[in-house]
């Protein structure tokens, strides 16, 4: 055994494990080796020592300075448990599986989120365009109805001196528009338009045509109103009327001969006054009418001018069918199909 | 560190229902072995009673969550040892160790905290000299790396059996008496020096 072997063994050999047979190996090694044997002196030593430190006595007042730390501890835990609701204090047991059916629950709600929502979102866009075409026709009129009364107001105020007072008390608000709308309709439209808040939602053809009249430059307005019948007035506010100029040398005769020939064709005359007359003729015979009156001119410089019949008369038309079936009255219908307004203006050459 | 033969299963048992006046007997029959281990652990007085306290504090906390009742020892010293391990790195951290404020038991003047016990019939000059021993075997234990202060003061102060080592330190029994080994040799050799 050499002294490396022998050191190894120093441990064992103090705590006396080792084998005897090897416990002589190592005495006899160190016998025979004083630098071994000085060696295990001090390690024998250093084992005294270690043995001989004994037990500390424990420190006065322990127990008390423990009960203390542990009031202190508790007294600043109880606030922080409380304004945790109790979650610090509960048991790992109960813990745990409220934890995993937390984690559980936001797993299916972020699924939920992720993949469900673009569901849910095509379904919607899905049915958009079968549940509203009407809401939004409805409402892209109601814009532009709003728009063009927004002009009108933009355009009066800018330019005030262009347009008469009752025009532009007329564009001003869409009051009075609506009241003109209601002397037109009577009470049927009061009964079916209770507010302009409801109106906007509920009948919006009503509102957008109102505008839509409003919009229509009309030269004299007022005379137009005065002369017609209650049933003349619907027509002329649903339909705007057509418009003749003639151009004569003999007004006072020509005018007799218009009325003539309204009544010949089955029309009335609504009003004349000066060098206009707005005459209600039959539909159906309006077309000879005006042939009639083209030939009676004998200056025949007739200069018709189909204004507002044909840049609006066809939309018009659809509109107050449309407008017409909306308000469910079949005779107002046949008396704007069968019959036109017409205008006719006689200028002096 | 065996259950010293006055703890009682039931104690335990009613020490984990929140009895104090169990955790009080548990605390009275354990206080004594805690505390040396973490005076010899740390060297110092004020921190290892301080260190000892925290570890019943513990107990007492978290003595709801042992399974077996049985194991109660293990568990134990598994805790000191853990709060010394912890305790020490906080000091170190904050060179504790490198200043003067290392406490010197022999040297202190309060002796009901250091007493050591002793034999009796030692005379004066005996007890000096153990003092001188003792004062000699804390620095060196301190001098050694932190597990070989561990194996020794639970192997040669604290009295541990191999298998208990090896349970608490998750070592084979191997192992721990080839560390212990170079650790006593290291110690040697530290003691060697500073008696020189």
């Amino acid at each position: 055994m050499d002294c490396e072997e022998a050191r190894d063994r120093f441990s064992s050999l103090w705590e006396k494990e080792l084998i005897p047979s090897e416990e002589n190996k190592v005495r006899e090694h160190l016998s025979s080796c004083p630098g071994c044997q000085e060696e295990w002196g001090r390690f024998e030593k250093t084992m005294q020592w270690l043995h001989s430190a004994g037990e500390v006595e424990i420190p006065n007042g322990f127990l008390p300075e423990l009960y203390k730390k542990m009031g202190e501890r508790k007294s600043k835990a109880t606030p922080t448990e409380k304004a945790k609701g109790g979650w610090v204090s509960l048991p790992q047991s109960l813990k745990l599986p409220v934890q995993a059916v937390a984690m559980v629950a936001i797993v299916f709600l972020v699924l939920y989120l992720t993949k469900m929502m673009p569901i849910e979102r095509g379904r919607l866009r899905e049915s958009k365009p079968i549940s509203s075409p009407l809401f939004a026709e409805k409402k892209s009129e109601q814009v532009f109805a709003q728009k063009e009364v927004e002009k009108e107001r933009r355009a009066v105020e800018f330019h005030p001196n262009t347009r008469r007072s009752e025009d532009v008390e007329q564009a001003k608000t869409p009051v009075p528009g609506k009241k003109k709308l209601e002397e037109a309709y009577g009470p049927q439209m009061k009964a079916e338009a209770p507010s302009s808040k409801t109106e906007v939602g509920t009948n919006p053809p009503i509102d957008s045509r109102a505008v839509a009249r409003l919009k229509v430059p009309s030269p004299e307005p007022k005379e137009i109103e005065k002369g017609l019948t209650a049933k003349d007035k619907l027509v002329a506010a649903s339909k705007p009327p057509r418009e003749i100029v003639l151009r004569i040398s003999n007004q006072e005769r020509m005018i007799s001969l218009v009325h003539e020939l309204v009544r010949e064709f089955g029309g009335e005359i609504v009003t004349s006054e000066g060098n206009m007359v707005l005459a209600s003729l039959p539909t159906n015979s309006f077309s000879e009418f005006e042939n009639e009156l083209a030939g009676l001119s004998a200056s025949i410089g007739t200069d018709k001018e189909d204004v507002k019949g044909s840049l609006r008369g066809e939309p018009s038309e659809k509109r107050e069918e449309a407008d017409v079936k909306s308000q469910g009255s079949p005779r107002t219908a046949t008396d704007q199909e069968k019959h036109t307004v017409v205008r006719i203006l006689l200028i002096q050459e | 560190m065996k259950t010293p033969p006055g703890i009682q299963r039931e104690t335990i048992e009613n020490c984990k229902a929140g009895d104090e006046k169990a955790f009080e007997e548990v605390v009275l029959h354990y206080q004594k072995k805690v505390f040396n281990i973490t005076y010899r652990m740390l060297g110092n007085l004020e921190e290892a009673k301080d260190l000892a306290q925290e570890v019943f504090i513990s107990v007492f906390e978290s003595i709801k969550d042992l399974k077996e009742e049985a194991k109660f020892d293990a568990w134990l010293k598994k805790i000191t040892l853990n709060h010394c391990r912890n305790r020490w790195k906080y000091l170190k951290r904050r060179k504790y160790f490198n200043s003067d404020s290392l406490d010197d038991p022999v040297e202190t003047e309060d002796g009901a905290m250091t007493k050591v016990i002793s034999d009796p019939s030692d005379n004066p000059e005996t007890l000096y000299e153990k003092k001188v021993i003792q004062q000699l075997v804390q620095r060196g234990l301190l001098n050694l790396k932190e597990d070989q202060r561990e194996l020794i003061v639970l192997r040669d102060l604290q009295g541990f059996s191999y298998e208990e080592m090896g349970e608490l330190l998750g070592l084979p029994e191997g192992t721990i008496k080839s560390k212990l080994h170079r650790a006593r040799m290291d110690l040697k050799g530290i003691l060697e020096r500073s008696a020189h």
